[in-house]
């Protein structure tokens, strides 16, 4: 074998190989850019943060089921449409039904969990492929949200029966999920992503369920051959995505005071690009939230710099795209 | 070759499946069998209706004022076909059509030069028919109803001008900009402004979007400190700023102003005092109808028929708004 | 059989040499064959046979010595090549490419083109006459992956032969053939031994090298010990060339200590995916606590599917009953086995045995999860002083627990497959070539841990294919050839030369 390097080139490589390290890299870049393009000084700003991680918040939560789904070697396309029908459901049975949110919240996260679970059930027992199995589940979910809602977004505006239409209160919930704490700096979207982001964590870095994925996503047969329940562990994966794409749904209806059959629609292209870029490889077998989380801030401060910049949408498109092939690119140089 | 048990099953699978999609075009009711109009003996008329996608709210609205207004004409049916956002889907409807012999097509294409030949085969074989909201190319159609969005665009900054005295400041959130619409509601408020101290302090592409909406609306309010009105291509962009704008606590300080007029959306914001005034952009669903009775009577029609467009404000809502002219 | 050679040969190999990294496969191997006559290669597992036809095929186009084909000096640098200078390969692993038909898989990479596209009926009709010519009756139009293993087999030489090679290469052709299709097999080689081709034809099972052998060469430890007529190398002498004498005396002392019947099979059998054809079959046999069973077979010879299936890894059909510890033992996957104590060590780490992305110690407590820790939550201070202690017992060499398993050495990876195992506190281990890839000092390491853990009353059941280590550890041997026990032996009574027997097809019996 050959000798070891310098000992000061060695330290930079090897800081290089750290994926955290690029990733965080990446981000301090793009926060670097937002303080030189900083819009007559928006970006300075609290409010400007406050409202950068409340726009992430949403995506933050699809990124955290992804991440899960993409460890355990797999990935899952119908986020988007699961967060579309439960915002449908919850503002159904908020606001035109009018029921207590602790009937409702449950209902729709186990929605939620059960669509994931329809999309698990394809995937390890059936042996679909991942990427068919979910692309079933998007359409299927985007038309159960698009009937139950008739095609309208369920809205404040309840239809009476004679055509007219009446104007209930938005519910307290959505209300509460829409504000604002710590005298207007944070809003309560961010926290619930925070949390969810937290327990994810927690889970995957302690819970036996988590190594369990790193290991079928790592190399299925030989988890299978060690006696991980492989099938069951990658349903619970695709179960918690649903479950976190409905808590992202309730995030949405509230934000929107109304339940948007359209809603979520690419969606999951974006979750996947942050966790890409935090530098969880789709192979599987590696990653984490933590880099995951670093890839929603850095999506999200982007997209809030091209914002406050008012760049138009075409050069937007074109930046972000570029920027995601760089951040994958620069992901290759692990091991020469 | 033999045919092997897994064969058939996959043959009976595909044909299945291929009736299945057949089928998908979403006839909600029995087409009638193909025989020649002969419309000035006839008591009962079938209509077909091809709509591009009802994937927008205002399409299902357009559907459903077509609805509404056949529902009381005794005699008259609609078939309606909806083509999923897929213009060779709706090419088939068209044909389908025609081959039923429906008594007269109201269309309301994807887009505009492959559902021309279509059409034209259709008014070859004696059907007449109604365009609706985005036009075809050449004449080969007996009337075209749409509206004008540059005119409401003008209408709307014209408003906008004559509200805040000839000054403000104007953030102006923009439909899709690579659409017609968006365009056209951008050119013409820009005219409706023009000649006034308004300026546009800040202008975004919010896609139509509700979400994208707020987002751009949360950009400029850190930006600005006075921000006088916002003018939304749409109703859910106005509403997603008026929510942004209400986080910030800053709702009461502006005015909002969007298009669409939905009665179970914009309008109901002008009624709650979310917006400040909508503008309608006319579905044409109920015009459609009177039209068609029209011609199926065998009286004349205008080839082009410029849908007008109304004005919604707080004291007009519960009347109807105001007509303009 | 034999018949006055010509003076030049069709393929002449001298002074062969592979290395892979530090380690020599082959070193100065010799090999000839002429036109009209079988070459048998012979020798044991990993003596280098393949490696040397590999060479030959364009495999591998890095060596030393000298290529000669037809003459004329070569060195193929792909298997292409080899085939347009008139080398067929038929390797074990079938080349066939499954969702394709027969025709489209003899044409493979040869398609005939007529007008710039594929002229599909002339490759149909091509391939249906080569099928008849070696009375193969198949359907050309047939998907490869339709067909059972058996005749995949008979596609693929015909692919080899569709060429018009004058040299054909066969290891081990006739694995997955019943007897009928062998005859049809020694049919065709006559055929082509007419037609003037030589034959190299790779193969242990003594039967077939009595039948059809015109020359024997014998590799040995990737050395060329003996080429000679088949007539002068009688089965004995065969035998004892590919055994040789060397023995390392470098394995400790086992008393074998043999306590209670712990692990029983009774008639156990595996079936193929027709579920006809036995991998294993009818085993019956014996394991007791703190005995070391070795089993001994070669290629095909069924004992990797038996651990396999026993440990509930294989989704084959299962006959016959197995015991454990005098009571039923029903194994549904490899959880149940481990939560029962059997432990199953695979024979391709990198494969199936460690997951190469994770550290040491996730791999290291993969198995051993359940117990490690009640109630699903881990507890990663248990775990990485687990991991510790058992590495230092294994003398694991890395700088941190922390390290992908995939940066760590051959041999200190499969230390790390073994402490996984040893994790779980089996009752009955089963190990597929554990010392694979490992250095001599590591292997005594080994050893000693072996020796100790039966001393712990626990059952090994060992395959490997490096007699020394099957002889100097088994307290037992058993010995398979094709699925069936042929031979069973205790530590006095084996001997590598009756192993080897067995293992190729005599029945032996120690007694």
């Amino acid at each position: 074998m050959s000798e070891p390097k310098t000992y000061s080139r060695l330290n930079a490589g090897r800081l290089w190989a750290n994926p955290a390290s690029r990733a965080l890299f990446a981000l301090l870049l793009v926060v670097l850019i937002g303080c030189i393009f900083n819009a007559d000084g928006a970006f300075f700003k609290l409010g400007t943060h406050r409202d950068a991680l409340r726009q992430s918040s949403v995506f933050g939560l699809l990124a955290c089921g992804m991440t899960l789904v993409i460890i355990g070697g797999g990935i899952d396309l119908a986020v988007g449409s699961v967060l579309a029908l439960v915002a449908v459901a919850f503002s159904l049975m908020s606001i035109h039904w009018g029921w207590s949110p602790w009937l409702c919240v449950p209902i729709c996260l186990c929605l939620g969990a059960a669509c994931g679970s329809a999309s698990g059930c394809l995937a390890s027992w059936w042996r679909i492929q991942p990427f068919i199995a979910t692309l079933a589940l998007m359409v299927f979910a985007r038309g159960l949200a698009k009937t139950i809602s008739g095609g309208m977004k369920v809205s404040t505006a309840v239809k009476n029966v004679d055509g007219t239409y009446r104007y209930v209160d938005v519910p307290a919930l959505f209300r509460f999920i829409d504000s604002r704490i710590l005298e207007g700096n944070l809003s309560v979207v961010t926290v619930i992503f925070v949390v969810c982001a937290l327990a994810t964590w927690i889970v995957l870095a302690r819970h036996r369920w988590g190594r369990h994925l790193y290991a079928i996503g790592g190399n299925e047969e030989a988890a299978r051959l060690s006696g991980v329940p492989v099938n069951f562990s990658k349903l619970s994966a695709y179960a918690a995505s649903g479950l976190l794409a409905a808590v992202a749904g309730l995030c949405q209806a509230a934000q929107e005071q109304q339940g948007d059959p359209e809603a979520g629609g690419g969606y999951e292209l974006t979750a996947i690009a942050m966790v890409v870029i935090g530098g969880t490889p789709l192979t599987g077998g590696r990653g984490g939230i933590g880099l995951t989380l670093l890839g929603v801030l850095t999506i999200g401060y982007l997209e809030k710099i091209l914002s406050i910049n008012a760049v138009p949408e075409a050069s937007r498109l074109m930046l972000t795209g570029a920027i995601i092939v760089m951040a994958v690119l620069a992901q290759r140089k692990r091991r020469s | 070759m033999k045919i092997g048990y897994s064969t058939l099953i996959r043959f009976s699978l595909a044909a299945a499946f291929s009736l299945l999609l057949a089928g998908c075009g979403q006839s909600t009711s029995t087409p009638q069998t193909a025989s020649p109009p002969e419309r000035s003996l006839k008591s009962t008329f079938t209509i077909g209706m091809s709509q591009c996608n009802l994937g927008e709210p205002w399409r299902v609205q357009m559907n459903e004022d077509i609805r509404k207004a056949a529902d009381p004409q005794p005699g008259l049916t609609v078939v309606f076909k909806d083509a999923q956002n897929d213009t060779l889907k709706q090419r088939a409807h068209v044909e389908e059509f025609v081959s039923a012999g429906v008594d007269l097509l109201i269309i309301s294409p994807k887009e505009a030069q492959p559902l021309t030949e279509p059409v034209a085969k259709a008014m070859n074989a004696g059907i007449p028919v109604i365009v609706l909201d985005r036009r075809l190319i050449g004449d080969r159609y007996t009337c075209f109803i749409g509206a004008d969005n540059k005119k409401i665009g003008r209408a709307a900054g014209e408003w906008i001008k004559q509200k805040l005295g000839g000054k403000g400041t104007v953030v102006e959130l923009k439909g899709l900009m690579t659409s017609t619409p968006g365009q056209d509601r951008h050119t013409g408020f820009r005219e409706g402004i023009a000649g006034s101290a308004i300026e546009v302090i800040f202008e975004a592409d919010m896609k139509w979007l509700e979400p994208d909406a707020r987002k751009e609306m949360e950009s400029a309010l850190s930006r600005f400190n006075q921000i006088d009105l916002v003018y939304a291509h749409n109703d859910p962009g106005a509403h997603g700023a008026y929510l942004a704008a209400k986080a910030a606590g800053r709702e009461k300080n502006m005015l909002f102003v969007g298009i669409d007029a939905l009665p179970q959306e914009g309008v109901a914001y002008v009624s709650q005092g979310i917006l400040s005034a909508t503008l309608q952009y006319p579905t044409g669903g109920a015009e459609a109808i009177q039209t068609a009775l029209k011609i199926l009577k065998g009286e004349s029609v205008p080839k082009e028929i410029v849908l007008g467009s109304r004005l919604f404000t707080k004291d007009n809502v519960a009347t109807g708004g105001q007509v303009l002219p | 059989m034999t018949s006055p050679p010509p003076t030049v040969p069709l393929v002449r190999m001298t002074g062969i040499g592979k290395r892979f990294g530090n380690v020599s496969v082959l070193h100065d191997v010799s090999l000839e064959v002429f036109p009209r006559e079988v070459l048998v290669l012979a020798g044991e597992n990993g003596a280098g046979k393949s490696t040397l036809i590999k060479i030959l095929g364009g495999v591998h186009t890095d060596f030393d010595g000298e290529l000669e084909i037809d003459g004329r000096a070569a060195r193929p640098r792909s298997p292409l090549e080899a085939n347009s200078l008139g080398v067929a390969v038929i390797f074990q692993e079938l080349s066939l490419i499954p969702s394709l038909s027969v025709a489209d898989n003899i044409f493979l990479g040869r398609n005939l083109v007529r007008a710039g596209f594929v002229d599909d009926r002339e490759q149909r009709a091509q391939s249906k006459r080569l099928l008849d010519r070696l009375g193969i009756d198949l359907d050309v139009d047939q998907r490869v992956e339709d067909l059972p293993v058996a005749q995949q087999q008979l596609v693929e030489i015909a692919k080899a032969l569709a060429h018009e090679s004058t040299v054909i290469v066969m290891d081990e052709p006739t694995s997955s053939l019943n007897a009928p299709e062998v005859e049809k097999l020694f049919g065709l080689i006559q055929q082509l031994k007419t037609d003037g081709c030589g034959i190299i034809y790779i193969t242990h099972k003594m039967e077939e090298i009595a039948r059809i052998a015109d020359r024997i060469t014998v590799l040995r430890d990737g050395r060329h010990i003996g080429t000679a007529p088949a007539s002068d190398v009688p089965p004995d002498k065969l035998v004892s060339w590919m055994v040789g004498r060397d023995q390392d005396h470098q394995f400790p002392d086992r008393s074998a200590r043999p306590g209670r019947t712990q692990l029983r099979l009774d008639r156990f059998s595996v079936l193929d995916e027709t579920g006809r054809r036995p991998i294993v079959d009818s085993i019956t046999l014996e394991l007791h606590a703190g005995e070391i069973l070795g089993l001994a077979g070669l290629q095909g010879s069924g004992t990797s599917e038996l651990f396999l299936a026993l440990f509930g890894g294989s989704n084959r059909r299962v006959q016959g009953q197995v015991f454990l510890n005098d009571g039923p033992l029903r194994i549904r996957n490899p959880r149940t086995a481990i939560r029962q104590g059997i432990a199953l060590l695979t024979n391709d780490r990198k494969a199936t045995g460690l997951v190469l992305p994770l550290s040491i110690i996730a791999n290291c407590t993969l198995a051993a999860l359940p117990r490690l820790s009640p109630g699903a939550w881990r507890r990663p201070g248990r775990e990485e002083a687990l991991t510790q202690s058992l590495g230092r017992s294994l003398n694991l060499r890395a700088a941190s627990l922390h390290l992908e398993v995939g940066a760590l050495s051959g041999g200190n990876q499969q230390k790390v497959a073994l402490a996984k195992w040893l994790l779980t506190e089996p009752q009955v281990l089963m190990l597929d070539e554990p010392t694979r890839g490992i250095d001599v000092g590591a292997k005594r390491e080994i050893y000693q841990l072996l020796d100790e853990l039966t001393s712990r009353g626990i059952g090994i059941l060992l395959i490997t294919s490096e007699l020394p280590e099957l002889l100097a550890l088994s307290d037992r041997i058993l010995v398979l050839h094709r699925g069936r026990l042929t031979g069973e032996f205790t530590r006095s009574q084996a001997t590598p030369e009756r192993i080897l027997e067995a293992a190729m097809g005599k029945i032996q019996s120690g007694l």
